[in-house]
């Protein structure tokens, strides 16, 4: 029971660091795409 | 740890975190500020944006103050599944509206908003009803985000709500205004690593410092057996099935939404849409988990305000840097969604009101600009209005939420089907508008062969919306296929009892109403079958048309200015 009220909880912030992780590469990813391009990011 | 204040800080303090945070976001929207913008960029950018970007602002967009609070709330309220009633669904208005959202986009691929489109398909009266109900959406969000500015500033500090709410609203106000959009989704991305940041690191701190799994585990005993229940039925009559009824509904009557889904680049709008689900669905269940720390403790919200509840357990085990932090992740989310309610309403107003119903496809890109603006400064001032007198937004609250539930299917029926007629979609909306009011406010007696009648129109009401979120991701066939069986499960469970919970009745009677009008009047119309086509024509960039009056289309989706301009 304890495991598993401590992976409940803690699981949510853990996500939040995979997409937080996800965005930022993505983020930087489309900077060096617009650069190459020659257009602004947004 | 039932404290009976929260750590306060220095007016100094606050000042310096206010000015820090909308000193820096003005900043970061000075790298990007064109001397001369265009129209079209203000509203939309240029319909490219990447994936990063994109995810971002859709995930800060979507997380609002409110979001924190209601899930600790729920957490505290219904126990181990109150978050995930909260968070769950919200997360899900994401991802049920991107199948629908590609159909969209598919049709306009350069439109602005999602009234446009209908104005396109059906005309002004269709148009003006959507429209109508993302501004009153939009303005609703704007005073909630920023009374809660005024409400964390004064419990916080010395500082005055007003102040607070005054700060606040000229903060987001200052670096939106000239850039709009733009400015908008560059600063979603920094208000999200921050917001995303904080979460990370607040979570855990809190769940270890009040004592980790084992100090969880232990007080699961002050919980009665529904809030120990992962399937508590409380919980999903009360949290959850309300939320779900609205799933469809906030995501189509949000223009934040549709602004996002046309800028972003059409190729990246799945990965954009799933990426903000998890990201949304993450942040607001694993704050929501406070809450529910919060029960097991056998805490108190202080002055019994549920909103205290976060504070109160970041002041209660953590160091004040903490609720800095914290401090820092209320204004962040708060901003990201007002800067996108002002630039969603300077997008309504550019694009519904002056190109389509006063310009009427003969607009000024510089006029259009100036229309924007002056939306923005009207806005907040509004906001800021509404938000300092507290006025009691619940009445406006409940016809908004009617109105977005009565236009679901008419929406997306006409973006689908080629019968649907203008006068089916404005009868069908009123209509169901009236039936909500009836049921809501139990203008008639709920009982005998009345309540029936109203539980039968709330039968389809739920069967249309399993129908359209199945026929969404898995096609036609097996979405009438899930709305059969729902309606068919709704009508043997749900009548005689259904009468009993009369939010949930009104709302599904508004669905079920509007989708029985509008199909009938359409059935018996003998206008002829639309033309899909001609929406991509009929919808199109201002810029371009204004610069190049007998322009060629500058790729094969994009509408010439002599089909934009008879776009009336």
């Amino acid at each position: 029971m304890t495991l598993l009220y401590g992976f409940y909880v803690l699981i949510w912030p853990a996500l939040t660091l995979g997409v937080l992780v996800l965005i930022c590469r993505a983020v930087l990813r489309d900077r060096r795409d617009a650069k190459r391009e020659h257009r602004e990011l947004v | 740890m039932n404290s009976t204040s929260l750590h306060q800080f220095s007016t100094l303090t606050v000042v310096l975190l206010m000015l820090a945070f909308y000193g820096g976001t003005y900043l970061l929207t000075l790298g990007i500020r064109k001397k001369k913008e265009d129209a079209d960029a203000f509203m939309v950018s240029n319909h490219r944006i990447g994936f990063g970007i994109g995810a971002a602002s859709m995930t800060a967009t979507w997380i609002w103050a409110a979001s924190f609070y209601a899930a600790a709330t729920s957490g505290y309220t219904y126990g181990v599944s109150g978050p995930i009633h909260y968070g769950l669904w919200g997360a899900l208005m994401i991802l049920f509206i991107y199948p629908f959202g590609r159909r969209f986009r598919k049709l306009a691929p350069n439109a602005h908003t999602l009234g446009e489109l209908i104005h396109a398909r059906h005309g002004s009266s269709s148009q003006l009803i959507l429209a109508l109900s993302n501004v009153l959406g939009s303005v609703i969000s704007l005073m909630v985000n920023f009374t809660a500015a005024g409400a964390l500033v004064s419990v916080l500090s010395p500082l005055s709500f007003q102040a607070g709410v005054i700060i606040a609203g000229v903060g987001v106000l200052l670096y939106t205004l000239w850039s709009g959009f733009r400015a908008s989704v560059m600063t979603d991305f920094a208000q999200l690593v921050a917001l995303m940041a904080i979460a990370v690191v607040i979570i855990p701190a809190v769940f270890f410092a009040m004592g980790g799994p084992s100090e969880l585990v232990a007080g699961l005993d002050n919980l009665t057996v529904e809030q120990a229940d992962f399937f508590s039925t409380e919980a999903i009559l009360h949290q959850g099935a309300p939320f779900f009824v609205a799933v469809l509904a906030y995501a189509i009557g949000n223009q934040t939404i549709s602004q996002r889904l046309f800028a972003v680049n059409e190729e990246h709008i799945k990965p954009t849409f799933l990426t903000a689900t998890v990201g949304y669905g993450a942040i607001v269940i694993g704050l929501g988990m406070i809450g529910l720390m919060a029960l097991t403790l056998g805490i108190e919200p202080l002055n019994g305000d549920m909103n205290n509840l976060i504070p109160q357990m970041v002041s209660g085990y953590l160091p004040p840097v903490f609720i800095a932090l914290f401090f820092i992740l209320v204004i962040g989310s708060l901003s990201s969604t007002a800067d996108s309610d002002l630039s969603a309403l300077s997008a309504i107003m550019m694009a519904d009101v002056y190109g389509k119903n006063i310009a009427r496809g003969k607009a000024d890109p510089q006029r259009m600009l100036l229309v924007g603006r002056l939306t923005m400064i009207v806005a907040t001032a509004v906001g800021i209005v509404f938000a300092s007198f507290s006025l009691d937004i619940l009445v406006m609250l409940v016809f908004v939420g009617a109105l977005w539930g009565a236009i679901v299917f008419p929406v997306i029926a006409s973006c689908f089907w080629d019968r649907i007629t203008n006068a089916a979609f404005t009868t069908s909306v009123l209509v169901a508008m009236v039936m909500f009011c009836l049921a809501r406010f139990e203008w008639l007696p709920l009982n005998g062969a009345t309540g029936l009648l109203f539980e039968l129109l709330a039968s389809i009401g739920g069967g249309v919306i399993i129908g359209l979120m199945v026929f969404g991701f898995l096609g036609r066939a097996m979405g009438f296929l899930a709305g059969g069986l729902a309606l068919a499960a709704m009508l043997i469970f749900a009548t005689g009892f259904l009468r009993e919970y009369t939010v949930l009745l009104a709302s599904l009677t508004a669905y079920g109403t509007s989708t029985l009008v509008c199909v009938v009047m359409s059935l018996a119309s003998r206008q002829e079958p639309f033309d899909f086509a001609t929406i991509g024509e009929r919808v199109g960039d201002y810029d371009q048309a204004h610069a190049e009056p007998t322009a060629t289309p500058r790729r094969a989706a994009a509408p010439s200015s002599a089909t934009l301009a008879g776009q009336r």
